[in-house]
Parts: structure tokens; C-alpha cells; sequence
């Protein structure tokens, strides 16, 4: 018993200092600045002028906005988008390449290669594949007959924010590596057995793989939705909210309150962001369950 | 994965057909989706820029060769890719070196507040981080980086503490503990258990999180603007720029220029990512 | 084996790095006597007037040498500069030097004590007087000139005339009647009339269309009228009707400047505005249709004719400073940037017009579609100002929006110019 006692408080020195550097980094780089947006959302500023206390004042204004409010709304969906179809898109190209089929190394590396590009360069090409003058899309429409389809992409109601989400899936690349390398790790004596049995393929990712990587799924998926909740870029490079303030999202939103020079309701859109993604996550969590610190793969 | 092959024949011949072609349906449409921006890119380096803006599905009617040398002389970009190189390679390394350490504490170690620590510093994926460019740039300031490749390299690794630290934990929660208790019972220290066990253990997920980490740092763009201001401290992202005016984009270098500086990230991604993942066996896990 | 590696190049990148730095503290020791004034300028890389700019400070720093030095920090990307800029001053760190457009939302800049004051200056040896009164005027608050006037923006419509002639159109039309007139020629030859775009961030060619019939309807104090004014209403009136009909490309809801402008350089569409810096542009790629371009004010559509948009386009300013040296040095410099024969050089060598008088000589060699920018402003009854330099921000960013919506939900001009106003809070 001594002895253990003795491993703890000797190890507890170690866990401190290994904490530490995260620890300071994260004080500087995240707990300041948001203590300093979070203030700053019950302030009026202008950037300029000193600061002046005004309560709620930046939040009931932003709830009574409608673009603010068609943000939030478009944000949850671009969460969904991520958890329910860059998500398990990723997981089943990840399932098909773990298996290593025929050029399976070629495939990963180009899978992946669209979040090297940079985004300017990608929105462009997108831009340029919806226009209706000259894109490509609507030019392939025509070649096949149907005239009728070919449509201002970006440019429409109904078509412009799941243009934007479909353009938005070439980054699936991304989480399939995370789950691919998940893959690495399961012991192969885990497939030889359930073979022995019997499984057939489907039955061996279902009951062993999946499994065996849900902590990563997990973990991909928070990502994915994180970042889904947060981009801003595509929108901006694409649409910039429009046509008619159907397609803007939150972080958009906070950007051109900055641009604005009115810093305290950016600060509000801002603490609204992190809040909302709060509450997406905990509501995915309670569907998929939770990636839990100490618990998965030792099973 | 041999092994697994053989499973498919205890499976009906109509579901096999199936399942083969739609997998490669599967990937072959997807290399479609995934390789046009990377084609479309590289072709429209070579066209001139009325063709990119009315025609951009078109070949050039001449392929501009000498785009690439205006990339290089407008921008001079040759000088931005070592600072690039320095600020990613030694972010990505700080970056790595703090969320391991860190990482190990909370898969393998039981203590008051882990959770707490967990939660908050993985929370960070959540932030728009554009919402600090005025704190970034005070607290630069004030710790007198403004203008170094430090204060790209400190922001950089520290922007990159969330996902890195998912990434890392996650990957080494996986490790089956058994390993560990044996490796203490040798008589292994604390931290020779993180470096010597559980570091090489969890490589797939510090390799992953290494190369989102580098290529984040490659091609981050606002603040590197914000942070620096002279030549001796600007990377590559902003000598894209350099084609881009208040009432001008000069489309063809532009993309020119993307194009050259793609190529080490893509280098670092087939060599770094691919290699050391390959170089793994699932076996290893075994120990 | 792979741990070494990684390992050495770790060492090797941290030995470049650290002799990086050393080599970048002793560039900034052998500087330290003299005066320093970093300038982080958008007037870099591909901007016209990045060769001349270039020139002029170099011959400044020459002319100083030992005393004053002006170190240009090249920042090409507008929209990254601008939010460079905003947030260096909400830091309390202007940069020593710098440019911003002059609105109503960045009027703000002017309080406090963040920027330079030259109103002081500009009384001594008549330096005031080289500069364009009115723009002078505009970037004085409250007695204090706490940015200079430099370049101006000046957007007539562009015409192609060969695309006209084709479509038997002898003139610019002047009214209304004959603008839709032409219209229907333009398209029954297949031309889109005009190009429209809602997409950037302010909606750029439409924005000057809106303003030039605005102007037509409003006269020119019409930015100081309430928004329930009916020229607000009778100009977005004309708007819709240019986004429907066929009167503009299938792809102005969302396209951006590149897109608005391609269409005019590719004879797809007849009817383009745009500044004088386009001029190269059109000159490289499209060399035809620069030599068909010619330049008009708007049809008559309400009471005033024969004007055209102009706005003081891009101010310098300074931040404040104590030290009596180091304000010297900024003034000194200021006087040479805005001298009238530097702004004549600018001027000729980059197409722009700026808020700096001078004299052109026979000698002078201007481009010709430039000759036809100043004959167009010698000959404008009045200018406006277009609406980014008079309204918020927010309201520009809203004005693509509410296009989209009159034109895609139909709604009316009403309704489109309350959409701006509720912006406007």
C-alpha cells in the first residue's frame, strides 16, 4: 500500500509537468481571449471608442434579426450535413480502403489531397462548376437533354445552401484518414477468429471493426461537426450569405459585425457559436454516444 | 488483408458481385470528385485569365508556360517557402511534443480535474478562431513577437491543441494497458512509459494529427497577415497574394503559384503520412 | 533509425530558424538611428500603381538618407488589410503608416487621438491648397484633417460601341425610353444588355448602377435624404427590371466582380461600369473591346441628367505620435507623396485620378480610353458619391442581399429599400 501511495504522489509531479505546456498555451490562446470575447458581448464597442457596458443588449439584438436567426438555423444544418453524411461517407470509403483492395494507397493519398488545396482556389472552381453561363453542371444538363434542370445554382433559393453543403463533401478525404488510422490498430487475430466462426465480411466490420473504432468514429465525428459549426470560408468565398439571406452561418454573421466596427455583437455571435456547439454536440452524444477518455478498445 | 478475402467466399455469388461493384463504384466516383480540383487547378495554371474567367472548363488555347515564372518573379516566392517550412515544421513539432505529453496524462493516468482538462482544451474545436484577432494581436505584441516567425509558430501550435489533442488522446486510449503494466513491472519510469511505450504506440494518431497540424499551418492565411509584417517573416499564403489586388486578380499566377507551393504539402503528406502509416502493422499493437 | 531522422531534421530546421532570426535583429540594429516609418500598402505586386509607388519611395528614402526611411510592408489582399488595419487600431497600434476608404462607419477612425492631425500642416506653404477643395473638405471633421484625400473613384458607364452599331444603335441612349429600346436591339442580337452581379462585398457594378439611376432621380445631396425618399425607391425600380427580362447575364444573383466584368470583356454583355484602374485590364485581355469602349453618364430617368459617380476613393493617414521628429518625418513624407508632380507621375503611370491637382502638358502621353475618364468628369453636371462612401458598411453588404430578394421573392422596391434601412442599425 505504501508503495503505491508512493507511485502516486511521485507520479503527480510528472502528470503536472506534462500537463503544463498545454496548460500555459491554453491559458494564453484560448482562456484569455475568451474571457475577453465573452465581456466584450455585453459591451458596445466600436473598436475605437471606449467601451460601454450595455447588458443583454447585443444579444436581444442579434434574436431579433432574422439573418441571425436563418444562421443558426442553417448552422444546425450543416451540422447535421456533417454528422450524417460526411461522416458516415468517410466511414465506409475508410472501411472499403482498411481492407486494402487494389490500389488502396493511390486512393487514400487522392482522397485526401482536396484539403491541401487552398480554399480560394477551391470555392473558384465551385463558383465556376454552378454557374449557369458558363459551368460546367448545367452545361453536362444540357448535353444529356435536360435543359429544363440547368439552374443558377448558387444563385437560386432552393439550391444554394445544398450546392454549398455538396461542394462542402469533398473534404470528407479528411476524416476518412482519422478512421482509417483508427483501423490500424485492431489486432488481426480479432478478424482470424470471427473467420474460424464463419462471419462474413459485413458481419466482421459490424460486430469487430466497428466496435473496435467507435471511439475514433466518435472523435471524427466531434471534428466534423465542429467544423461544420464554425466554417465560414466556403460561404463567403461562394455566396457571402446570399441569394436573398438564405445561406449565411454564424461565423459569416460574426465577420461582417467586425467589418462593421460593432465588436460586442461580434463578441455575442461569437459566445453563440461555442454555445450552440455545446448544445449540437451534448444532442449527438445522447444519439451516438460518448467518446469516452478511458473506456473503448480495451474491451 | 488477405485473411479477410477468403471470408467473401462463404458468401453467395450474386451478393459478392454486388458488393464488389459497388464498392468500386464507390471509389471511383469519389477519385472523380476528389482529383477535378486538383486537374482543374493545375490545368488553369496554364491558361490565361480571360480563359479562366469565361472559359474554365476549357483546355488553354496555348499553354502558358511562363505563368510559373511569373509566379515565382511577382511573388518572389522562393523566399517565403523557407519561412513557411520553418514555421510549420517547428509548430507541427512543439504542437505534437505538448498534446503527446499531455494526451498520455489523460488516457493513462487517473487524476482530479482529467476530465475537467480534457473537456476544456478539446472545446476549442468549437471556436471560431477568427474571433481573436484582437487579443492575438495584443498578447503578440506584448510578448514583442509581432513581426517574428515566433509568433506564427507559439499561435500556430496552440490554434492546433484541440484537434491534436482528440486526435492523440483517442489513439492512445486505444492501447491496450496491458502493455503498460507489464512495462512497469520492468521497472520502466513515468517517463519512459510516454516516450519509450506509449509514444511509438500511438504514432497513427500523431502522424494524423501532425499532418492536419502542418497543413493547417501551410495554409493559414489571416493571421499570418496579422502577426507579420515585413518579408523576413511572411510565408508562402501571403505571396499568393501578391497576385491579388484592390481591382485586380491575376487569376493565371495565382494559381501558378498555388500549384508550387501544393507541392510540399502534398510531399509531406504521401512521404510523412504515408510512409509511416504503411510502415505500421496492426500487429504491433501485440507487442 | 526513423526517430533519428526525424530527429535531425528537427536540429537542421531549428538551426535555420535560429540563424533566420539573427540575421533578421541585425537588419533592424544598423537601422536604429535614423527614423523609421513602416507603410503597410495594398499599392503592391499586380496594382498599377505598384511599379510608380515603388519609385517614389525609394527616391524619398534616397533624398533622406540616414535621416528618414519609409519601409512599404507589401499587404496586396484588400479585404485582409482592411481587417489588418481595424484590428491594429483596436489594439491601439495604427501603423505608422496606412490607407483606409472614408465612410460612415470608419469616419470612427477620427476620434480619440489614434491618427495624425495635419489640419496644422496643410495651412503651412499652401500644401491645403494642392489638394482638391471638396475632398479636403470631406476629410476634415470637426476642424481636424486626420487623413489626406489621395485617390479618387470615378465609374461612368461603359459602352461597347461595336456591339451597339450592330444592333443599329447610332448614340448612348438619354432617356429612359431609348435605354429599353436598346435594350430589346442589344438582345434581339443576341447581346445581354448589361452586366449585374449581387456577389463581393458590396455588389460592386450593380451598387454603381443603382447609384448612377439614383442620382438621376435624387440630385446630387440625395445620400442626405431620409430613406423614404422616392428616389430610393425609383432607382431599385430600374434595378429589377435590369435583373429581369433578359437584361442581364443568368448568373448576376451571386457573381462577383470577375464575373460581371468577364461577361463585358467577352461581348456578352453590352453595358459595364468601372473605374479608370480597369483600363489595363481590358487593354491586356480584350483589346478589341477597349478600343470599342466608350463612356456615358445615365439615361435621364427622373429630374437630373449628366451626372456622374465619383468619390473620394482612398485616404492616407498616420498614426498620432508625440515625438515632435517623428511627426516631422511623416508630414515630410506625406508632402512628398502628395506633391503635385508625384501625383501627376501616379496619375499617369497607373490610370488613377487623384484628389491632387496638377497640370498636364502637351507632352503628357495619356492612354486614350483615360482621356475619355477625365473629358467624362470635366463634363459631369454634378458627382454623387457612390454608396460605399456614404452609407454603413452593413447597409452595402445588405444591398446584395436585397437585390436578390426583389428580384428571386419578388418584393418591391419598397420593400427593397426597407431591407436597407433595417441594415442600417
Amino acid at each position: 500500500m505504501r508503495n503505491l501511495s508512493s507511485k502516486s504522489n511521485r507520479n503527480r509531479k510528472w502528470i503536472v509537468l506534462f500537463l503544463t505546456p498545454v496548460g500555459v498555451l491554453f491559458v494564453a490562446f484560448f482562456l484569455y481571449p475568451i474571457v475577453f470575447v465573452t465581456i466584450l458581448s455585453f459591451m458596445e464597442w466600436n473598436g475605437i471608442e471606449p467601451m460601454s457596458f450595455i447588458g443583454i443588449g447585443n444579444f436581444r439584438y442579434l434574436f431579433a434579426d432574422s439573418v441571425f436567426r436563418t444562421s443558426i438555423q442553417n448552422n444546425v444544418i450543416w451540422a447535421l450535413s456533417a454528422a450524417l453524411l460526411q461522416i458516415p461517407l468517410a466511414l465506409v470509403i475508410a472501411l472499403i480502403l482498411a481492407r486494402e483492395p487494389r490500389g488502396w494507397r493511390f486512393f487514400r493519398t487522392v482522397y485526401f489531397l482536396p484539403n491541401v488545396i487552398s480554399l480560394v482556389a477551391l470555392a473558384m472552381m465551385w463558383t465556376a462548376l454552378y454557374n449557369p453561363e458558363f459551368g460546367l453542371i448545367n452545361h453536362l444538363l444540357e448535353r444529356v437533354g435536360a435543359d429544363h434542370m440547368t439552374r443558377n445554382w448558387l444563385g437560386e433559393i432552393e439550391t444554394a445552401l445544398p450546392a454549398l453543403i455538396f461542394s462542402y463533401q469533398i473534404y470528407i478525404g479528411y476524416f476518412m484518414v482519422i478512421i482509417l488510422a483508427g483501423t490500424l490498430s485492431i489486432p488481426k487475430s480479432f478478424y482470424e477468429a470471427a473467420m474460424i466462426d464463419g462471419a462474413n465480411v459485413f458481419q466482421q466490420e459490424v460486430h469487430i471493426t466497428l466496435p473496435a473504432i467507435r471511439g475514433i468514429i466518435i472523435t471524427a465525428g466531434t471534428l466534423a461537426v465542429a467544423f461544420a459549426l464554425r466554417q465560414f470560408e466556403t460561404t463567403f468565398l461562394m455566396t457571402a450569405g446570399g441569394p436573398a439571406n438564405r445561406t449565411p452561418v454564424m461565423g459569416l454573421y460574426m465577420y461582417r459585425r467586425m467589418a462593421g466596427l460593432t465588436y460586442g455583437r461580434a463578441a455575442a455571435t461569437g459566445v453563440l457559436i461555442i454555445v450552440l456547439g455545446i448544445v449540437v454536440l451534448s444532442a449527438l452524444q445522447r444519439v451516438f454516444g460518448k467518446a469516452d477518455a478511458v473506456e473503448d478498445a480495451r474491451q | 488483408m488477405p485473411v479477410a478475402r477468403d471470408a467473401l467466399t462463404e458468401t453467395p455469388l450474386a451478393i459478392r458481385i454486388v458488393a464488389r461493384s459497388a464498392k468500386w463504384v464507390i471509389l471511383v466516383l469519389y477519385l472523380v470528385i476528389a482529383i477535378t480540383p486538383l486537374l482543374w487547378l493545375t490545368v488553369s495554371a496554364f491558361k490565361t485569365n480571360l480563359e479562366i474567367e469565361i472559359a474554365p472548363f476549357s483546355l488553354p488555347a496555348v499553354w502558358q508556360f511562363r505563368n510559373f515564372a511569373n509566379a515565382i518573379t511577382i511573388s518572389g516566392l522562393h523566399q517565403f517557402f523557407l519561412n513557411s517550412i520553418i514555421v510549420a515544421v517547428v509548430a507541427t513539432t512543439l504542437n505534437l511534443l505538448v498534446t503527446s505529453m499531455a494526451s498520455f496524462v489523460i488516457a493513462r493516468e487517473e487524476f482530479a480535474l482529467r476530465e475537467l482538462f480534457f473537456t476544456a482544451t478539446t472545446a476549442g474545436v468549437l471556436i471560431p478562431i477568427i474571433a481573436f484577432m484582437v487579443p492575438y494581436y495584443t498578447l503578440i505584441t506584448h510578448l514583442h513577437l509581432f513581426d517574428r516567425l515566433w509568433a506564427l509558430i507559439i499561435t500556430y501550435s496552440a490554434i492546433n491543441i484541440p484537434i491534436s489533442m482528440f486526435l492523440v488522446s483517442s489513439f492512445m486510449k486505444s492501447i491496450p494497458r496491458e502493455l503498460e503494466d507489464s512495462a512497469e513491472i520492468d521497472g520502466c519510469s513515468f517517463v519512459q512509459r510516454y516516450w519509450r511505450i506509449i509514444l511509438p504506440l500511438a504514432r497513427p494518431g500523431l502522424v494524423t494529427a501532425g499532418t492536419f497540424s502542418f497543413i493547417y499551418c501551410w495554409n493559414e492565411f489571416i493571421y499570418a497577415l496579422l502577426l507579420t509584417s515585413s518579408r523576413s517573416a511572411r510565408t508562402v499564403q501571403l505571396a499568393i497574394r501578391f497576385f491579388t489586388s484592390q481591382f485586380r486578380t491575376d487569376y493565371a499566377g495565382m494559381f501558378a503559384a498555388i500549384v508550387l507551393t501544393m507541392i510540399p504539402t502534398v510531399a509531406v503528406y504521401i512521404f510523412l503520412h504515408d510512409k509511416i502509416i504503411s510502415g505500421l502493422t496492426a500487429g504491433a499493437v501485440k507487442g | 533509425m526513423r526517430r533519428n531522422l526525424l530527429l535531425g531534421l528537427l536540429v537542421v530546421a531549428l538551426l535555420a530558424f535560429s540563424v533566420s532570426t539573427l540575421f533578421a535583429g541585425a537588419q533592424r540594429e544598423a537601422a536604429e538611428r535614423e527614423i523609421v516609418l513602416t507603410w503597410p500598402s495594398i499599392w503592391v505586386g499586380q496594382d498599377s500603381k505598384a511599379d510608380v509607388m515603388e519609385e517614389i519611395v525609394n527616391e524619398f528614402n534616397q533624398q533622406h538618407a540616414g535621416r528618414i526611411r519609409v519601409v512599404v510592408e507589401p499587404q496586396p489582399d484588400y479585404d485582409g488589410y482592411e481587417d489588418t488595419i481595424r484590428t491594429r487600431l483596436a489594439a491601439r497600434r495604427p501603423p505608422d503608416i496606412f490607407t483606409f476608404k472614408l465612410s460612415p462607419t470608419t469616419a470612427v477612425y477620427y476620434s480619440g487621438d489614434l491618427l495624425m492631425d495635419f489640419s496644422a500642416d496643410l495651412g503651412r506653404d499652401g500644401w491645403g491648397d494642392t489638394f482638391n477643395q471638396g475632398n479636403l473638405n470631406a476629410s476634415t471633421m470637426g476642424g481636424a484633417t486626420k487623413s489626406l484625400p489621395y485617390e479618387i473613384g470615378f465609374t461612368p458607364i461603359w459602352y461597347n460601341t461595336e456591339l451597339f452599331a450592330r444592333a443599329g444603335i447610332d448614340r448612348f441612349p438619354q432617356t429612359m425610353d431609348e435605354f429599353w429600346e436598346a435594350c430589346e436591339k442589344l438582345k434581339a442580337i443576341g447581346v445581354v444588355p448589361t452586366s449585374q452581379m449581387t456577389g463581393g462585398t458590396n455588389s460592386w457594378t450593380s451598387m454603381l448602377w443603382y447609384t448612377h439611376f439614383l442620382g438621376s432621380y435624387g440630385g446630387p445631396d440625395v445620400w442626405e435624404r431620409a430613406w423614404d425618399d422616392r428616389a430610393f425607391e425609383q432607382a431599385a425600380a430600374i434595378i429589377k427590371r435590369l435583373y429581369s427580362d433578359g437584361n442581364t447575364t443568368r448568373d448576376a444573383i451571386g457573381a462577383d466582380a470577375g464575373v460581371s466584368s468577364g461577361h463585358y470583356m467577352n461581348e456578352r454583355t453590352a453595358m459595364f461600369i468601372n473605374g479608370a484602374w480597369f483600363i489595363g485590364r481590358i487593354r491586356d485581355d480584350a483589346p478589341d473591346v477597349y478600343r470599342a469602349t466608350e463612356l456615358a453618364p445615365a439615361p435621364k430617368a427622373g429630374n437630373y441628367h449628366g451626372h456622374q459617380v465619383g468619390w473620394l476613393h482612398t485616404n492616407l493617414a498616420a498614426a498620432h505620435t508625440d515625438d515632435p521628429a517623428r511627426r516631422e518625418a511623416v508630414v515630410t513624407f506625406m508632402r512628398h507623396l502628395t506633391s503635385p508632380e508625384n501625383a501627376k507621375r501616379v496619375s499617369l503611370a497607373a490610370g488613377s485620378l487623384l484628389a491632387v491637382e496638377f497640370e498636364l502638358g502637351p507632352q503628357d502621353q495619356l492612354d486614350p480610353l483615360q482621356a475619355k475618364f477625365i473629358e467624362a468628369g470635366n463634363q459631369a453636371e454634378f458627382l454623387i458619391d457612390h454608396m460605399e462612401a456614404s452609407m454603413p458598411v452593413d447597409v452595402v453588404y445588405e444591398l446584395g442581399q436585397a437585390l436578390g430578394s426583389m428580384v428571386l421573392e419578388d418584393r418591391s422596391p419598397r420593400e427593397f429599400v426597407q431591407m436597407l434601412q433595417a441594415a442600417e442599425n
